[in-house]
């Protein structure tokens, strides 16, 4: 469904930071990008939805397909009218709009009131506390609240697939379990998922496929249950030693082993 | 008794004038989040083409005026065009810096267009002042106060209510969210500017109704600045309230003030009241609160 080629990008005129990305997502799949900060996942969930040009950057080259067609060149306005839509990092909601404000919003390309009016009583069936908080200020909903906004606002729009940037980002174990609830219910539904995350293990629960991103490059790619079981992704990446156990932060100042992949 | 009366009434008629002109500027913030230093050019600008169109081409008002708001709207889509398009998703500042240079630059075009002398201006409204007792009121400030209340309830209702005003909402409230939701930032820049521009068209015929029209008519952009920032930014519905304050003070500094202290209390009063809300409440009565999460 979408397709990633070779994908180069660079800030500024002169930072690269995208060094030939390559990646696929299928239809009604989830994909999971994970990698430290700095590797470059949000950025390329930027290039995808075209967002990166604002921010002074651009795609300079390779190619990104969605549904058979280049989007690297369009607006971001133009992608999210193809059913693509990009929930940014760090729960961005309209912060002096209301919680019905912000989800009309999302849907304001839809002509049709009435269609509006359905996929609003869609959204609150699934995220049931965003309902009691309809005339609530955005900006003073919990971080929970906000995410839930944040994704509803995007379903609003009526996408085929979701580019979700962090969405465990600063929340309490608990919710990230319920914003994760939310994401599988979605995908039962049928839209397509490519995730961005740190906390590998939630992302790794509900994808199917992964890829590792270090410095701008892919250095890893596999199945969940693949990365799951190799042994970097559960030292670097999950913490856990070779039986399984959680390590012991003591046994940390003893760490030679060094990566196997070239990064 | 009848006198403080007579000032009282006209000082919040003129208080709502001020509130017209500056709710093309607030039209302008709300769509774009661009705080705009040349409001009162686009004041001048509607001014020079009621004129222009009713005065100098000899049309009847009623074909010329629409006339003018058409090439009001026209010029504030030119503006966008040439200045504001190629800036979206630069940084915020660089726009502001823009309406600086255009201030500059338009107050040249209207020198170059129409030069320096000062020029009557068509009497839309009749002058005969509505008589009720013993007051006397002018009847162009009573449409004017009339249409103030009138666009501010519609634009207010239009900005909270229907997805074309949430969707300007949401670029005033971040160009980038409002980007990633599908919106675009350019056409909501350019028709904040259309409509500023009529608004301030609308608001140079209330104001100069019966006056003269010169390039220094332009003062009264600043002179509505404080209404705007005591409504708070933001806020389209409080521009009357906020009007009604500063124009009732200063009617009343005006009537009682200036003779005492020989004059010029009136003018500097709203510039005062302005740097007070700035000390205690930034955000004027009802405009954005920062929101700040601990």
């Amino acid at each position: 469904m979408l397709e990633l080629n070779n994908v180069e990008a660079i800030y500024s005129e002169v930072i690269l930071v995208l060094k030939g990305i390559s990646l696929h997502v299928p239809e009604g799949g989830c994909v999971a990008l994970l990698g430290s900060n700095g590797a470059g996942k949000s950025t390329t969930l930027k290039c995808i939805s075209g967002l990166i040009r604002p921010e002074d950057g651009a795609v300079t080259g390779g190619n990104i397909t969605f549904l058979g067609k280049r989007i690297d060149a369009l607006p971001a306005e133009a992608v999210v009218r193809r059913g693509l839509v990009h929930v940014m990092e760090g729960r961005k909601v309209l912060e002096h709009m209301t919680t019905q404000q912000n989800l009309m919003v999302g849907g304001h390309m839809h002509r049709d009131a009435a269609r509006r009016r359905q996929n609003l009583e869609r959204v609150y069936a699934l995220m049931p506390p965003l309902a009691n908080l309809r005339q609530r200020t955005a900006g003073y909903l919990s971080g929970g609240e906000q995410q839930m906004l944040v994704i509803g606002r995007a379903l609003m729009a009526e996408p085929t697939m979701m580019l979700i940037d962090e969405p465990s980002l600063g929340l309490a174990p608990m919710l990230v379990e319920e914003i994760y609830a939310i994401l599988a219910e979605l995908r039962a539904h049928g839209l397509t998922l490519l995730l961005v995350e740190q906390n590998t293990r939630a992302a790794l629960e509900i994808a199917d496929h992964g890829y590792v991103m270090e410095n701008g490059r892919i250095v890893m790619e596999g199945s969940a249950a693949q990365l799951k079981s190799n042994e970097d992704i559960r030292e670097f990446y999950l913490g856990l030693d070779q039986s399984g156990e959680r390590k012991s932060y003591r046994d940390i100042k003893h760490y030679k082993r060094r990566k196997r992949w070239l990064g | 008794m009848t006198d403080f009366l007579i000032y009282l009434i006209e000082g919040a008629l003129i208080g709502q004038v001020y509130a017209l002109i500056a709710m093309g500027f607030v039209v302008i913030y709300r769509a774009s989040k661009v705080f705009n230093f040349a409001q009162g050019e686009l004041v001048v600008l509607g001014g020079y083409l009621v004129w222009w169109m009713v005065l100098g081409s000899g049309l009847p008002a009623w074909v010329g005026i629409p006339l003018a708001f058409a090439l009001a709207a026209l010029t504030g889509i030119v503006i966008e065009r040439i200045f504001f398009s190629r800036l979206v998703g630069e940084s915020l500042f660089s726009m502001v810096m823009v309406t600086v240079g255009l201030l500059v630059l338009l107050r040249g075009v209207f020198l170059v267009i129409w030069g320096a002398h000062v020029r009557p201006f068509p009497m839309i409204v009749p002058m005969r002042p509505l008589i009720l007792g013993e007051l006397f009121i002018s009847r162009s400030l009573l449409i004017g106060g009339a249409v103030t209340v009138v666009a501010a309830v519609g634009l207010s209702w239009f900005f909270n209510r229907t997805t074309a005003g949430l969707r300007m909402t949401a670029v005033a409230e971040d160009h980038q969210i409002a980007m990633s939701l599908g919106i675009s930032v350019k056409r909501s820049v350019a028709f904040a500017w259309m409509l500023g521009a009529v608004l301030s068209t609308v608001g140079a015929i209330v104001f100069l109704n019966g006056k003269s029209l010169s390039f220094l008519a332009s003062d009264i952009g600043f002179a509505a600045l404080p209404v705007a920032m005591l409504a708070g930014l933001e806020s389209i519905g409080g521009l009357i309230l906020a009007g009604l304050v500063v124009g009732i003070a200063q009617g009343m500094a005006a009537a009682y003030l200036d003779p005492l202290l020989g004059g010029g209390v009136s003018t500097v009063l709203p510039f005062v009241v302005m740097i007070l809300i700035l000390f205690f409440r930034p955000n004027g009565l009802f405009g954005w609160k920062l929101i700040e999460r601990v």
